[in-house]
């Protein structure tokens, strides 16, 4: 078969197909395509301002050390004029998290970022492998999702950043639209395809990689020879995989525009007017000053659980009446120091309560 | 980094636990002295109380689409029903079909006309009374038409059986080609038939263009198959043949004065229809999924029929015991060849083995998809499946994925040009007179022009399918439409755009080329 040329430049030679389009181009407008189209979701949204100091959530995975690369360049190319910084959350797992940090660090001289890591051990008291060892591998990822999102907060507060962006891709979004759909979760459903979220004393968090296949992800850091650590959380074994991401794939195996159809999707509607009336305020934890729809936030409520022994009480509703039967929370309890939004105080201290 | 370990169970604590089969007793949880003879739900039922059960079930979603004027009234007539039109039933020969049959019948007709029902339900009821609807019509749309390679048999005179047992209702059978078919058009009130026959679309570009059908090829039944074979994929495929079975039985449904077209989608059907109907993106019309209020073009509400799904509440394992139980036959709907490579296909096969194993799934699709609305007002209707579409599909598109010279500049202030691209050509500025594109929805677009990454290779080589034939035919009332913006006969207040280029004559393809040749893309 004699070379083909590129579909888009129809000059140089086609070396790759878009997974994205099917579409065969060349190497260089696949960087092009791929990095305007991100630019595109960022100026489309007005994400950014000149001056405003922008954490990267940085695994070491491919989403975020992509997505780093990406954000220096766009932001030379296009002079955002923002200041840049790397954080990274210890979730405290053996053999998983030491070698991706290694990866963070280097991106951090690569790149010439600042970079903060805030484990969950200082934070909450606990590491994941601890965690792990008290409720089992069962729900421990529960436990894990709710202390990272909080985490990432309390680190960009220290930073005194006012924007954390993420490198949640087109595919994670579309999938959280297909669970959310079939779990009823509707206030989740209404919020997931929003590029940028901001309650009302927390930071701004943003998903430039919104329209990012994860193919073209892992196609662009292979092209630009970009190391990144890929495993996959240990703790998440494969069973568990979820059989929406199943069913994405195989959508996206039948017509590859299926994950940007149903992120259309996601974008056309919202919840009724009717139906938002219904739904519950949101207020702050009344123990540590989190964003929270009840009293205690998850992560207060999952760390007294852990605490007292009854690991699961945020998990079953069983559970939870066991310990709410046992009384009040204890005067002694560790708990999580009190959250302060950065727009009171830029610095907070991240040390653990200890009795 | 993600905010999840990659694990979606993270997050899926609530939904999806596995439950035991039934709640402990095995005696009906309606009646508790029978001994149960079905689980729906984790709930036990005897057959006594299964079949009051689905009665109520199909009522409370049928009876208040009926007349909402007089329900809303005080005094006698409060519960009298009453509708403003005919009743148009559409049937499939599936399961679910053929199970709504038989509970309209048994609900709202006498099934043998005599005595049967007498001393039930007194003079108030309404099968004593006057009928709800003054006539009622059974819709069949005989489907091999669109399957030729499958040899598929015609099960016209199978269903006709069917029907016919009910003699309350008139059995009018259609055929998918009939979309196709200038005949029909004009039966149910279309327009000047013989010019709209040869438009078509060019499948070549994204912008769609139109043209004449160079061959004409005669026979609806050919132009339903250029058309079908022209489509890039096979849930393409799906989708048109969906799409033009539900306009076949509105157009047909308003045109015999029916106030309302039910359908026997049931629980287990209607979430695969909401969850695919999201995944080929759809998502501003999930609403009209579930239920749509429909009048041609132009038409009044008065005119207006009601899609109802009255057995939206049972599930696929209710409605087999219906038909088990009452001695229904099945005839069972043509077998889409290929299905499973489609989204539609793969929708069912996931939604049916998720309704097996957490059986509480398929009803929280529906009641998390009906507290849904879209997020912003229609702008117009998109002239292939006749909804509601939304501004600015094409700029979203360009924007999300470039797939042309002219999406990558559309930044003009951009400070990297791109690497020696072509000169640009806006497409967005073409006529609209002349190309498909600004008239669809997103859905229908991506239906003509999202690839397979094999299809795609195809484009590549310049064999694109449909791009060998020319254009291929449009169903009637798409090349109706497209007529009326060419010859200015515009209702829906569209810039009218060049009135000339129809001037009421059909352009060649050549002639075309010529028009728009500085539009289209080199291959
Ligand atoms: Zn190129
Ligand atoms: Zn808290
Ligand atoms: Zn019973
Ligand atoms: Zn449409």
């Amino acid at each position: 078969m004699p070379p083909r040329t590129c579909g888009l430049c129809n000059n140089a030679r086609a070396m790759l197909k878009r997974p994205k389009t099917g579409q065969q181009i060349c190497r260089d407008c696949f960087f092009y395509v791929f990095e305007t189209e991100v630019h595109n979701t960022i100026t489309e949204a007005k994400l950014f301002k000149p001056g405003d100091k922008v954490a990267i959530g940085a695994s070491g995975g491919k989403d975020s050390t992509v997505l780093a690369h990406v954000m220096k360049a766009l932001n030379e190319r296009y002079q955002y004029g923002l200041d840049l910084f790397l954080l990274s959350i210890d979730e405290g797992i053996t053999g998983y998290r030491d070698d991706s940090l290694e990866t963070v660090k280097r991106n951090q001289q690569q790149y010439d970022m600042p970079l903060k890591i805030l484990s969950y051990d200082e934070l909450y008291g606990w590491t994941m492998d601890a965690i792990v060892e008290q409720v089992g591998k069962k729900n421990n990822c529960t436990f894990c999702g709710v202390f990272r999102r909080q985490a990432l907060d309390r680190g960009a507060a220290s930073l005194g950043v006012d924007h954390i962006v993420t490198g949640h891709n087109a595919d994670d979004i579309a999938e959280t639209v297909l669970m959310n759909i079939m779990r009823g979760d509707i206030a989740r459903l209404g919020r997931c395809t929003l590029i940028c979220t901001e309650g009302e004393d927390t930071i701004k968090r943003s998903k430039p990689f919104k329209y990012a296949y994860e193919k073209e992800i892992v196609m662009y850091a292979y092209f630009k020879k970009l190391d990144y650590f890929s495993t996959e959380c240990i703790y998440s074994p494969d069973a568990y995989r979820g059989h929406a991401r199943v069913f994405l794939k195989d959508l996206e195996a039948a017509r590859p525009s299926a994950i940007i159809d149903i992120i259309h999707s996601g974008e056309a509607f919202e919840v009724s007017e009717e139906v938002k009336a219904t739904q519950k305020v949101q207020q702050t934890c009344k123990r540590c000053g989190y964003m929270s729809s009840n009293d205690l936030c998850k992560a207060c409520t999952l760390l007294e659980g852990l605490e007292r022994g009854v690991a699961n009480s945020a998990i079953t509703d069983r559970a939870r009446k066991k310990l709410d039967a046992e009384g009040p929370a204890p005067e002694n309890l560790r708990t999580i120091p009190f959250y302060h939004a950065p727009s009171a105080t830029p610095n907070i201290a991240i040390a653990i309560n200890t009795p | 980094m993600s905010e999840s370990c990659g694990n979606p169970a993270a997050e899926t604590d609530a939904l999806m636990a596995r439950r035991t089969k039934f709640d402990r007793s095995r005696d009906c949880v309606k009646c508790k002295t029978n001994t149960g003879n079905i689980v729906i739900r984790h709930a036990v039922y005897c057959k006594d109380c299964f079949t009051p059960l689905q009665i109520t079930k199909l009522k409370r979603t049928l009876e208040p689409t009926i007349n909402a004027a007089s329900a809303a009234a005080k005094g006698p007539s409060r519960n009298k029903l009453r509708a403003d039109g005919n009743l148009a039933i559409g049937i499939s020969g599936g399961l679910g079909s053929t199970v709504l049959l038989d509970l309209i019948a048994r609900c709202y007709y006498s099934t043998d006309g005599s005595t049967k029902t007498k001393g039930k339900g007194g003079t108030k009821h309404p099968r004593n009374n006057e009928s709800i609807w003054r006539e009622a019509r059974v819709f069949y749309i005989e489907m091999c038409g669109a399957y030729p390679e499958s040899a598929s048999r015609d099960r016209t005179d199978e269903i006709r059986l069917i029907v016919e047992k009910y003699p309350a209702f008139e059995f009018c059978p259609l055929r998918i080609e009939d979309a196709f078919d200038p005949a029909w058009w004009a039966r149910v009130g279309g327009r000047s038939p013989e010019k709209e026959h040869a438009m078509g679309v060019n499948l070549a570009s994204e912008d769609l263009l139109l043209g004449s059908v160079s061959s004409p090829t005669g026979s609806p039944c050919a132009a339903l198959r250029a058309y079908l074979s022209s489509l890039p994929t096979a849930t393409a495929t799906q989708s048109a043949i969906a799409n033009l079975t539900r306009l076949l039985l509105l157009y047909t449904a308003t045109s015999t004065g029916s106030s309302h077209l039910l359908l026997g989608t049931t629980l287990t059907s209607l979430s695969i229809g909401l969850i695919s109907g999201v995944a080929v993106g759809g998502g501003f019309v999930v609403r009209e999924e579930a239920g749509e209020q429909w009048a041609p073009r132009g038409g009044t509400s008065a005119s207006a029929v009601k899609i109802v799904r009255p057995l939206k509440d049972m599930g696929m394992k209710e409605c087999a015991a219906w038909a088990w139980w009452n001695g229904l036959a099945v005839v069972g709907k043509e077998n889409v060849s290929g299905g499973r490579q489609g989204i539609g296909g793969l929708t069912k096969d996931f939604i049916v083995g998720l309704e097996r194993d957490y059986p509480s799934t398929v009803s929280t699709i529906a009641r998390t998809c009906a507290k849904l609305a879209p997020k912003a007002a229609a702008s117009e209707r998109c002239v292939l499946c006749e909804r509601p579409a939304q501004k600015g599909v094409q700029e979203w598109k360009a924007r999300i994925s470039i797939r042309s010279v002219r999406d990558a500049n559309t930044d003009a202030s951009q400070a990297a040009p791109p690497p020696k691209l072509n000169p640009p050509h806006d497409g967005h500025q073409l006529p609209p007179t002349l190309a498909l594109t600004p008239h669809l929805c997103y859905a229908c677009h991506t239906t003509f022009t999202s690839r397979s990454s094999r299809s795609a290779a195809h484009l590549a080589k310049g064999v694109a399918l449909g791009a060998q034939g020319g254009p291929v035919p449009l169903p009637a009332w798409v090349a109706s439409r497209m007529h009326e913006f060419g010859s200015g006969g515009d209702s829906a207040g569209h810039a009218g755009g060049d009135k000339e280029v129809w001037q009421g004559k059909q352009m060649g393809a050549g002639e075309m080329q010529a028009v728009v040749g500085e539009f289209l893309l080199e291959e």
